[in-house]
């Protein structure tokens, strides 16, 4: 509490009588008072509201208004300044009413200036007391409610949350926990000083045995991944991490539970492919090496014939298997997106007739017929043309590969919306519905009685999808079992060509 | 004992079937090839085989489990030997066996074989189930 200066005191006479209040105020104006001074009832409510008195003293009896009416008032505005009513025809039912209006006290006219001071001394005293619990009430209110304030918003933060929370004390018992905490524990309900043990699974206990036993001064937090819901719906990481108490034991713990599933997913498919790549590696090598142990079997008695065969199918699996590395490699470049592209203007039916020149040899052998319905000089697009080529030529070669003997390939072009469509149209063998679906992914290869014989590596519609995301367009395809397969090729027509 | 001649394979890798045919058929066995599921079961119920031995994956990747439940299914099946060839565990590392009564339930054949198959462990297999009170 701040010391009292009582000379600074801030002092209101309000009386009628000239003499009295000219008196007063000289005497306490010589103790050091600051006074001012009110000549009736109405200049005394002014006053005393408008300027901040510590002490007002009021006289009884005014004309214009009653000093009791005046302590009403003042009182009312002005709750912390302390009031004196001073009168000289002191009653007792007068003297009731205004302590029970807030009155400080009574001073008796005629009045010692010692017994003036006294009294006037106590109410400062009175004044400041209640302005130091004032600010204290004050200020603790507004602690309090920023703690309230800041309570809240943690709260909100934390359950606003991604990631699960709870926390438990040295009981083991839930002492809090947000919403997303149920959700990744796959529960319900979590009621506060349930005991966690119960909720959670054998690992999760496992991993708190485990924090449990370590020191606690390493605050480590220590975590495991649990599948949550089967067949890999949730995988969660949950994170343990010891709270240290005073006595540097453990005084409870903090859970926190992270949604791992979608890293989950990406690593599973990452292995999956990781495992079909490595199966589809193997089976050229194991056929070669078949053959060549058989070559070189000296039980086995082949004819020279069969020797030149295997060692032919041997070069065979061999060709295919580059193919497929040098397609793997492919793939990763524009996963990586390290292609070095040489974008130029492509004239794409000049372009189709190189590809369909290329592809002639393996067209001629099954007599298929390919039109190129292309017009020439009309549809262009900005593309590094090697690149481009290839997915043409990827295309083409399944129109051709996948046809019937005797079949046709018709490739035709024109403006569908804001795209340049390609349609590759063949009479081939067609798919069923879940091979289209797989079509585009990673070694996929139709396998049915049409497609035995066929060779290839089942990477190339998937470079031709990528391809084509990389240019901004996209692939379709139709197709009809037994009777064709329409690839359509969109590109965005380019503004400046 | 029984004369053991007539062995299926199913493999969708022509050339490996025709490595192992050989290999056999320098044994002493007349072999059936088949390149799928369709023709697998085709050929079963032609052939009436002393033995099969079928790839895992085929035109689906679970090709043979389907094929060999087709095979214990019938008749003639459940008195023959089925190898399972694959390369899953190596792959994967995820083991399967059937040597135990749980797996047995579902994954109904006799052994299941790592690839490349051994062409003499597989003959000796199929004696040693021969060899037995069958």
């Amino acid at each position: 509490m701040s010391e009292i200066n009582y000379g600074a005191a801030k002092i209101l006479l309000i009386d009628d009588e000239d003499h009295l209040r000219n008196g007063v105020k000289r005497i306490l104006e010589l103790e050091g008072y600051n006074v001012d001074t009110a000549e009736n009832g109405t200049e005394g409510i002014r006053k005393g509201v408008n300027g901040d008195f510590d002490v007002i003293l009021i006289d009884l009896k005014m004309p214009d208004i009653g000093g009791i009416e005046v302590l009403r008032e003042l009182r009312l505005q002005k709750p912390y300044s302390i009031c004196y009513i001073a009168t000289a025809f002191a009653s007792y039912e007068t003297a009731v009413e205004a302590t029970k209006l807030g009155a400080e006290g009574y001073i008796l006219k005629p009045f010692t200036s010692d017994e003036l001071i006294h009294d006037i001394n106590k109410g400062i005293q009175k004044r400041h007391l209640i302005l130091e619990s004032e600010r204290l009430r004050k200020e603790r209110e507004e602690s309090l409610l920023e703690l309230a304030f800041e309570r809240s918003r943690l709260k909100a933060i934390i359950n606003s949350l991604a990631d699960g929370v709870i926390v438990i004390n040295k009981n083991e018992e839930v002492v809090y926990f947000n919403p997303a905490a149920l959700r990744l524990l796959n529960i319900h309900t979590l009621i506060l000083k349930e005991k966690i043990r119960g909720k959670v699974s054998a690992e999760i206990s496992g991993l708190m045995n485990e924090v449990a036993e370590e020191k606690v001064d390493s605050e480590k937090p220590r975590s495991i991944q649990l599948e949550i819901k089967p067949r890999g719906e949730l995988y969660v990481e949950v994170s343990c991490t010891p709270v240290a108490g005073f006595d540097s034991m453990i005084s409870g713990m903090v859970l926190v539970l992270k949604d791992v599933t979608q890293f989950k997913q990406l690593e599973q498919v990452k292995s999956q492919f990781v495992s079909m790549v490595s199966h589809e590696l193997k089976s050229p090598i194991a056929a070669t090496l078949g053959f060549l142990d058989i070559i070189l079997n000296p039980n086995l008695n082949i004819s020279k014939e069969q020797e030149e065969d295997f060692l032919k199918r041997s070069a065979n699996r061999l060709r295919t298997l580059l193919i497929m590395v040098n397609d793997l490699l492919d793939i990763s470049r524009i996963e990586l997106n390290s292609v070095k592209r040489e974008v130029v203007r492509v004239e794409l039916a000049s372009s189709i007739k190189d590809c369909i020149d290329f592809l002639g040899n393996d067209a001629a052998q099954k007599n298929i017929q390919i039109k190129n319905g292309i017009e020439f000089d009309r549809y262009f697009i900005l593309a590094d043309k090697a690149e481009v080529e290839r997915v043409f030529t990827n295309i083409i070669s399944n129109g051709v590969k996948y046809n019937k003997a005797g079949g046709e390939l018709n490739i035709a072009a024109r403006i569908d919306g804001s795209y340049i469509r390609l349609d590759f149209a063949d009479t081939g063998i067609g798919m069923q519905k879940e091979e289209k679906e797989k079509l585009f992914s990673e070694f996929f290869r139709a396998k049915n009685e049409f497609t035995r014989g066929i060779n290839g590596t089942g990477l190339g519609l998937s470079i031709v999808k990528k391809t084509m995301a990389h240019y901004n367009g996209k692939i379709l395809v139709e197709s009809e079992y037994g009777h064709g397969t329409t690839f359509s090729l969109f590109f965005p027509v380019e503004e400046k060509i | 004992m029984k004369e053991v001649k007539k062995i299926l394979l199913v493999d969708d890798d022509i050339d490996i079937l025709e490595q192992n045919k050989l290999m056999l058929e320098a044994e002493g066995f007349e072999v059936f090839l088949a390149t799928n599921t369709a023709e697998g079961i085709r050929k079963f119920e032609e052939v009436l085989p002393d033995a099969v031995v079928l790839d895992l994956m085929m035109d689906q990747y679970d090709s043979g489990f389907i094929l060999s439940h087709k095979i214990k299914r019938s008749e003639h099946g459940k008195k023959i030997p089925v190898f399972m060839i694959t390369s899953v565990a190596n792959v994967t590392g995820f083991k399967f066996d059937a040597s135990t009564d749980d797996e047995r339930e579902w994954l109904d054949v006799e052994e299941i074989l790592n690839k490349p198959v051994q062409v003499p462990e597989l003959i000796a297999k199929i004696k040693a189930f021969y060899g037995k009170a069958h």
